[in-house]
């Protein structure tokens, strides 16, 4: 070391570890000895695999068809009971996850990148663009979330592919905000700086350079809106906005409110079990990422 | 000599972190009398600041508790008083100013309201009038211009080293016996740094105060301490008083950190030449080599030093001068 | 620059977004959404009586005349006839405000109050067993759907032990409260867990903060710490998302009020919503945005007064 101490205070070469991790390989270290965490991620590899193999028509193939009495009460043959026509809620609920499943995926992918785009764009280019884009986004967040779905899915009809729509389209602006200010504290960074000494242009330091900062962000932001997705299929399937033709968690529960009555309370309990499982799953996931990911933000 | 009012004895503080358990001050004995300066120097890491957050009894519990030792404040051992009792010392017997003026005033309420707080609860016989009244005349001991108009400010309105001076001020309230300053210029500017230094020493000498001061600048401990302790790694590797300790250095740590303080040659006012620096980094917590902790820094490191004989122990050299060195310096 | 000019330059602000929710609106009803004469005739419609509703409605006249009149009815609040009751939209929301807030009101403070009684509690006895399950039980809550919530109460405490009525609402006290109490109460679940682990997060951001170790140095005690420095830190992030919730109120719970019978605003939406009734859909999404515009611009100056740091720029 030839550096010469120039101040009155003895500085010295601040301490650190030997071998330092990346921020990902800290993460993940740290995310594995949080049990919880892991049974959660657990959970949701489980659900991810059953709703791939649902749609390859491996299991839960019988979901349509009759398998018994109207409204039999759950028994050893069908565990969970049969719903009106006769057909095994065991299956309906495992066939539903597909559904969830890609509402969630789809959605969470529409509104990050519909979200990172305009938060990078506004925060790192600033000035006319940026004001332009959040404007945008402050009008978007005035008007309530529901009357925007109501709206898009007026638009595009009714079914799965209206539903991703609406719900991409009316979620991103969290994330967006929350990426805008990101980037505007990293575009002024040494890193940035040294990375326009090299002669690289706006979009590859923003998108080469800076991104991968941010991240963390996005990934914790796709835990939650993955399960927000999951909560308004529900919704919109009792508005009668959700899917058509096919078993969901929330047409479950919205043919339950009539069964209800007459003692049937089995098709609301499957559909309720099993939505309540991932969506736990995924906000503790969320809350793990960010304690592991983003220590700033960690409620200690 | 004068009285003793500060005894530590052996102190020991540990902490429970994700990696293991680290003992952050190891076996600290530490002396204060009535009317002086105790310096405690040493690196960010070497337990200077958990030592003085121990005497406080603030030391954030978990991850970190005092597993050993005895603090000895007058006839009193601290560490066996029960909260309600350690809440009457703090702020009135022994109060503590801090590093980050920024930061360690509460941003919402005025300083005014502060500095009556901590009157209010040592004080209680004091009516509302004359706490207020009181506040002021500490803001304007502290040196603060026209405190009747300050007090009423919050502290965002207010410089870094005006609210050091306030925290000054807060700590002063109840006239305590002991003052422990945790760093207390280190985030301000040079000029404001050596005025918060002079309002101490003129503070001290008309409240009759020990003072104890942490730093790692030991320009500033040539300036304000009677007593210095150099810490290394969560132990007390040298002892003296300060001129001794100065003139005739015994540990390598000690004569590293004095070599690296700049000077200047008084007749052209220029740098003589090139700083020594201590070489290396101070060793993890988690993994300290056995024997001495200063061992991979030191060029005057033997076998002896790298052996199993632990770490060395804090023995005389002189009169009232303490060194923990298998090859002290001559 | 003083709190006037702050105030008169914020309100100004709101005038673009107010027009660019006119803008999002207009777009998504009158240019992208199906011909509502066609929703209204069916599919056997003759071009002609299409022709002659199109007029009627007023949907031949240009856009930019289409757009101005949503822009003056977020003005005037002149929202016109519904679709399918033929009301003045006007008088539909005058009649549905107040069912509305007998119930949203009632949850929205019980629901607060709690949960800052909650948080507090908690943050206190941070990192015990007990801060752990209260955050789980949090999660737990907030991981059910709303419509098992409100399914399940209905069946099980209305239906089942006859607690509660869930339809043919009546105005009268004292007749109302079991008409209203079971949504409050489904209502406080609801809102119970996202606001305890928020108002839990802020308080805990400020337990680790310099000044409560100053606090501390002063030989304060953990309550006085906790309830007298914390607590004025952390109401402002609190008080800042309470104000933000209250224009959500005036739309009140959707779900709740048609499960419920009440005859509120969150009622009448979803009737037009379910009837296609385009001008009461349009009347109560521009009632919001203006609600919540304004709000915003409450929440703003209430944080540079209550915040002593903050300086205008």
């Amino acid at each position: 070391m030839e550096n010469v101490q120039t101040s009155t205070n003895i500085n010295f070469t601040p301490r650190i570890t030997p071998k330092s991790k990346s921020l990902w390989q800290h993460a993940w270290t740290q995310l594995k000895k949080d049990k919880l965490a892991m049974l959660a991620l657990t959970v949701v590899t489980l659900y991810s695999l059953i709703a791939i193999l649902s749609a390859l028509g491996v299991i839960a193939t019988g979901f349509d068809k009759e398998v018994g009495a109207s409204y039999m009460a759950p028994n050893l043959e069908h565990i969970l009971g049969t719903d009106i026509f006769g057909r095994s809620v065991w299956d309906k609920m495992i066939k539903s996850t597909e559904v969830a499943m890609s509402v969630g995926l789809v959605t969470a992918v529409i509104s990050i990148f519909i979200g990172v785009l305009l938060g990078s764009i506004a925060g790192y280019f600033g000035g006319l663009l940026d004001e332009l884009i959040v404007w945008f986004y402050t009008t978007v967040s005035s008007i309530p979330g529901i009357m925007l779905l109501v709206a898009i899915t007026f638009i595009m009809g009714k079914g799965l592919f209206a539903m991703y729509l609406a719900l991409g389209l009316t979620s991103w602006v969290s994330l967006c905000r929350l990426i805008r200010g990101e980037v505007m504290r990293h575009k002024d960074r040494e890193y940035v700086q040294a990375a326009s000494s090299v002669g690289c242009g706006d979009f590859r330091k923003l998108f080469v350079h800076i991104l991968p900062n941010v991240l963390h962000i996005v990934i914790i932001n796709f835990s939650l809106q993955f399960q927000v997705a999951i909560k308004s299929e529900v919704i919109l399937s009792y508005l009668g906005l959700g899917v058509q033709g096919r078993p969901s968690w929330g047409t479950m529960i919205d043919d339950s409110k009539l069964e209800l009555a007459r003692g049937v309370w089995w098709q609301l309990f499957a559909a309720s079990i099993a939505m309540f499982i991932v969506v736990l799953a995924f906000s503790i996931l969320g809350d793990a990422l960010r304690d592991a990911l983003d220590p700033k933000l960690k409620g200690k | 000599m004068s009285e003793r009012i500060l005894e530590v004895k052996d102190l020991v503080v540990e902490f429970n972190t994700d990696r293991g358990r680290i003992t952050a001050v190891d076996g600290v004995s530490l002396e204060l009398n009535k009317g002086e300066t105790l310096g405690i120097v040493g690196e960010s890491g070497s337990g200077k600041s958990v030592t003085a957050l121990a005497i406080m009894r603030l030391i954030a519990s978990p991850p970190g508790h005092i597993s050993k030792g005895e603090i000895k404040f007058k006839d009193k051992d601290l560490l066996k008083l029960s909260i309600e009792e350690m809440r009457k010392i703090r702020g009135n017997k022994v109060a503590m100013i801090f590093q980050e003026p920024m930061t360690s005033l509460n941003p919402v309420y005025t300083i005014g309201n502060q500095i009556e707080e901590v009157v209010e609860l040592h004080q209680p016989h004091l009516a509302k009038n004359a706490r207020h009244l009181k506040a002021i005349e500490l803001l304007k001991l502290v040196g603060i211009p026209s405190p009747e108009k300050r007090i009423i400010e919050y502290p965002h309105q207010l410089s870094g080293g005006m609210r050091q001076r306030v925290m000054i001020a807060m700590s002063l309230a109840c006239e305590p016996d002991i003052l422990i300053a945790d760093e207390p210029t280190t985030a301000l500017d040079v000029t404001i740094q050596a005025q918060i230094l002079d309002l101490m020493r003129k503070l001290q000498k008309e409240l009759g105060m020990g003072i104890i001061f942490i730093t790692h600048d030991l320009g500033v401990v040539a300036e304000m301490c009677n007593q210095v302790a150099v810490m290394y790694c969560g132990q007390i590797v040298e002892k003296a008083d300060v001129k001794t300790l100065f003139a005739n250095p015994k540990h390598p740590y000690t004569k590293g950190l004095i070599h690296s303080i700049p000077s200047f040659d008084s007749t052209s006012g220029m740098k003589k030449e090139k700083l020594p620096t201590i070489e290396g980094m101070v060793p993890s917590l988690f993994d300290l080599p056995p024997g001495c902790s200063f061992q991979d820094r030191c060029k005057y490191a033997t076998e002896t030093c790298r052996g199993m004989n632990g770490r060395p122990k804090l023995e005389m050299v002189g009169s009232d001068h303490l060194v923990s060195c298998f090859n002290p310096i001559n | 620059m003083n709190i006037y000019f702050y105030i008169i330059r914020r309100m100004a602000y709101m005038i673009p977004i107010l027009l660019g929710v006119c803008l999002v609106i207009f777009f998504l009803f009158n240019v992208v959404a199906p011909d509502p004469a066609m929703i209204m005739l069916g599919k056997h419609a003759t071009a002609k009586q299409i022709l002659e509703v199109r007029k009627e409605l007023g949907l031949d006249r240009p856009w930019f005349s289409q757009y101005l009149d949503i822009v003056k009815s977020s003005f005037t609040f002149d929202f016109g006839r519904s679709w399918s009751t033929k009301q003045e939209i006007v008088d539909m929301i005058k009649n549905g405000a107040i069912p509305s807030l007998t119930v949203a009101i009632p949850a929205f403070i019980i629901a607060t109050i709690l949960s800052i009684v909650i948080s507090m509690f908690v943050a206190f006895y941070r990192g015990s067993l007990l801060d752990k399950m209260t955050v789980f039980v949090c999660v737990a809550l907030m991981s059910l759907s709303s419509l098992a919530y409100i399914l399940f109460g209905q069946w099980f405490f209305a239906f089942k032990l006859g607690w509660f009525e869930i339809s043919g609402y009546e105005p009268v006290f004292p007749q109302i409260i079991s008409y209203v109490a079971l949504p409050v109460i489904i209502w406080v679940i609801l809102e119970v867990g996202p606001d305890v682990r928020f108002y839990r997060t802020v308080v805990l951001d400020e337990v680790y903060q310099d000044y409560v170790r100053t606090a501390r140095s002063k030989g304060l005690s953990e309550k006085v710490i906790l309830f007298k420095h914390i607590l004025k830190n952390a109401m402002i992030p609190i008080i800042t998302s309470i104000i933000i919730q209250i224009p959500f109120l005036i739309l009140g719970a959707l779900l709740l009020e048609s499960f419920f019978g009440i005859p509120g605003l969150g009622g009448i939406t979803l009737n037009a919503i379910n009837s296609s009734d385009f001008p009461v859909i349009k009347a109560m999404t521009v009632l919001s945005a203006v609600a919540f515009i304004i709000f915003s611009v409450i929440t703003d100056v209430m944080y540079t007064l209550v915040d002593p740091r903050i300086r205008l720029k």
